[in-house]
């Protein structure tokens, strides 16, 4: 006899489940549950948009809402991935425009999008609210235009560190008078100007505007109207923060925040000017993210505006906040969770900060919530990296980028295996890492035998043979994501491990001595990956199979190898 | 450690890996002369400002030779920075090297150009002209047409037939004739081209 419940009451029950993993785990139990589940998912992501394709999607989600899809691997945010090389977004909408008509929320990251596919959105989806469009490119301010006159429903615009071809700063007056929905809009890395009186109109008539990142084009001395026209703003990115020194733009402005109560984030600060930092003091009590990476200021000037942020969680900032600025934040900001300090020179091989690794090691000593650092700098010892480890346990996210590729420990010369092996041995719920200076395959040994929850790793200008890739392949239980550049890394670790990839979302590999002849091997022997091979250079199978080479892109997939490839990648299923 | 000589890390006493590496290492650094081998070895005291003492300490040719060059300059020039590295987003990229969003990249400004009644457009440089009268030559010829602009001095002679207006998109979206304000002025402001019917100016 079998005991179950109707539909509805299961329905209903998993109307209270939301998260993708819940969601996949109850989808397996049996097959009523697959079912019923299936037609109440409203919500997706998708990690990697060619593991998977529109049709398999729609077939099995009939009742989808929501929509996040990922294109091109992380290494295309460093100019890796060649132009043309593919994530054109279009063929989704088309699907998506027959099949999920009211489709409310679209997420793209590292996708191609074009004015074209900006415009199907407009035209398909009646009820579309939500556009986040993260790192993309393709599109024009045309495509945005058409988003903001066709969509009436429009909560959220963010243009994220997109690059959009910016004709001028007219598509903002496209969205009309009845438009009173928006709640965010980040237009942050347009260049143009957009109309200021459009935009102070269309502020003031959304009522429910919580987050507004303006470009660097809107002046100083247009933010106060704007602030004053949206008091209730959560989220707030500035224009350039310059302007004469005029005291009555200064107390406008002082005033315009000390009224926005319920500020928690700020950005934007472009071409600062620091008489101007003390008209956002008022707000800084209430201040939890402070996005400082375009400001460049110099260290008394960030410390005076940090030292007042006493709630901070996340802060972004320059290199210029040198170590001593790094003391008073340890000592100021207890709440601290995420630090990220980005280097002010990256050409400069000197560097003229004095930012070393003294700073990282006081945040960690005086910060006991920190768990997320992302660290550009120019010298570091195992030995910090032993007491940053000890001192953080609860770390989940460590970026270290030592801006000389190979460089040692200072002090006693040696590689840095041990200081990185302190990180994955003590901080043992680590999610992500990735790894700079001179390392051996000693590094890698260490983040096999400990780094069991580690999900990505990213590597470059380390190892010394195929032993290195081994032991991260055979190690790293919970490995998804692996991206190496410029590592000795060959056939025998992949051919040996090709099982694990098929565990994993994706690997990259450039710059190695992974040859031609493995990369057949492999796509042969692993119907279920994709095995991309990418070279500029002309057809991988003009030279001998034993040549390396230049970038190979693997990923698992059951939508068989894409149909879109440009003329330099090259699948080894095609290629016999 | 030792003075300038160029050898790769892997052949130096204090790593302690294994001996197998060396031939690897050394087919890597070919393709990266100018991150070949071990950064500096420069044992300092903490929180000293580097850029004093590191040139004259600097071993190596971890640096690119242009660089040795430039060792008491600012900024190294723009053909010793890599765009792969360090990695760093576009965005953040482009503004802390000065070549910002809302300035014009040193060398080129591509701009797009229709002609009214034709699909396909064409790119144009136009740092690579030095004011109207060069860019009404290089578009009459592309275009095959005769075209004038707002400046009487610029264009071709009168022609009966078929003749074209030279306009151009602003900063803020309006199109304007091409020509009435100085050559300088209008690089700042054009966004893209269009070549129309006499007739409809």
């Amino acid at each position: 006899m079998a005991y179950s419940f109707p539909e509805e009451v299961l329905e209903h029950v998993f109307s209270f489940i939301h998260t993708d993993k819940d969601r996949n785990a109850i989808s397996v139990v049996c097959k009523s549950w697959y079912e019923v589940e299936r037609w109440s998912r409203r919500r997706i992501f998708i990690g990697n948009c060619y593991a998977v394709s529109p049709g398999i999607v729609i077939r099995r989600f009939p009742e989808l809402r929501s929509v996040a899809l990922k294109g091109k691997p992380h290494f295309a945010d460093f100019n890796l991935v060649p132009e043309g090389w593919g994530g054109n977004v279009y063929p989704w909408i088309a699907a998506m425009a027959m099949a999920y008509p009211m489709l409310e929320e679209l997420r793209l990251k590292r996708m191609v999008v074009t004015d074209e596919s900006l415009e199907l959105i407009s035209r398909s989806f009646k009820n579309f609210k939500v556009l986040v469009l993260s790192s993309c490119e393709g599109f024009s301010t045309d495509g945005l235009a058409a988003i903001a006159a066709n969509c009436r429903n429009l909560r959220e615009l963010d243009l994220r560190e997109s690059e959009v071809d910016d004709f001028s700063g007219h598509w903002l007056t496209h969205f009309p008078d009845s438009c009173t929905s928006l709640v965010s809009l980040n237009i942050s890395c347009l260049a143009s100007e957009v109309s200021f009186s459009a935009l102070e109109r269309l502020v003031g008539r959304c009522p429910s505007l919580r987050t507004l990142r303006l470009n660097r084009a809107v002046p100083l001395d247009r933010l106060p109207n704007l602030l004053r026209r949206a008091p209730q703003l959560v989220e707030l990115g500035t224009g350039a923060y310059s302007a004469e020194h005029r005291p009555e733009v200064f107390s406008s402005l002082a005033g315009a925040f000390a009224n926005c109560k319920e500020l928690k984030s700020l950005s934007g600060f472009w071409d600062v000017v620091p008489d101007y930092l003390p008209a956002v003091y008022p707000a800084c009590s209430g201040i939890t993210s402070l996005n400082l990476s375009y400001a460049t200021i110099q260290s008394p000037d960030l410390i005076k505006l940090v030292t007042q942020c006493q709630n901070l969680q996340r802060l972004w900032v320059l290199d210029y906040i040198e170590d001593g600025g790094l003391d008073a934040l340890a000592a100021s900001c207890k709440d601290l969770q995420e630090l990220r300090v980005f280097p002010s020179e990256p050409y400069d091989m000197e560097g003229n900060v004095a930012l070393t690794e003294q700073g990282l090691v006081s945040v960690s000593e005086g910060c006991p919530k920190l768990h997320s650092v992302l660290y550009f700098c120019r010298q570091m010892t195992n030995a910090a990296l032993v007491s940053i480890a000890k001192n953080r346990p609860n770390m989940t996210r460590f970026r270290l980028c030592i801006i000389e590729p190979r460089t040692r420990d200072y002090q006693t010369l040696e590689p840095l295996d041990v200081g990185f092996g302190a990180i994955v041995e003590h901080c043992k719920e680590l999610q992500r890492l990735s790894l700079s200076g001179l390392l051996t395959d000693r590094v890698f040994e260490y983040i096999g035998t400990h780094a069991k929850k580690l999900e990505m790793l990213s590597v470059a200008f380390a190892g010394d043979g195929d032993l290195g890739l081994h032991h991260v392949l055979s190690g790293c239980e919970s490995l998804r994501k692996l991206e190496i550049r410029d590592c000795p890394f060959g056939d025998k670790a992949l051919l040996a491990n090709a099982a694990k990839l098929e565990t994993m979302r994706s690997l990259w590999m450039s710059s190695c001595s992974v040859s031609f002849g493995a990369c057949k091997l492999l796509g042969q022997k692993m119907p279920r990956l994709n095995v991309e091979v990418m070279d500029e250079g002309g057809r991988p199978d003009s030279r001998p199979e034993s040549c390396s080479v230049e970038k190979l892109y693997i990923y698992r997939s059951v939508a068989g190898p894409r149909s879109d490839m440009p003329r330099f990648v090259w699948t080894m299923k095609t290629l016999s | 450690m030792g003075g300038g000589a160029a050898t790769p890390h892997s052949s130096s006493s204090s790593s302690s890996s294994s001996s197998s590496s060396s031939s690897s290492i050394d087919s890597i650094s070919n393709n990266h002369p100018s991150l070949s081998s071990a950064s500096s070895s420069i044992s300092l005291p903490r929180n000293t400002k580097r850029s004093g003492l590191s040139t004259d300490l600097r071993l190596g040719p971890s640096i690119s030779t242009a660089h040795i060059h430039n060792c008491s300059s600012s900024a190294p020039s723009p053909r010793d920075q890599r765009v792969d590295w360090p990695p760093i987003k576009p965005l953040l990229r482009s503004t802390l090297t000065g070549k910002a969003d809302n300035q014009r990249q040193a060398t080129n400004l591509f701009v797009k150009v229709y002609m009214e009644g034709i699909s396909i457009g064409r790119k144009l440089d136009l740092f690579a002209h030095s004011g109207y009268d060069g860019l009404v030559t290089t578009l009459s010829h592309m275009f095959k047409t005769t075209i004038f602009c707002s400046d009487p001095h610029v264009g071709g002679a009168d022609h009966s037939g078929n003749y074209h207006i030279l306009t151009y998109e602003d900063k803020e979206g309006d199109w304007m004739m091409v020509g009435d304000v100085p050559w300088e002025m209008f690089l700042t402001t054009v966004k893209r081209l269009k070549i129309t019917r006499a007739d409809r100016c």
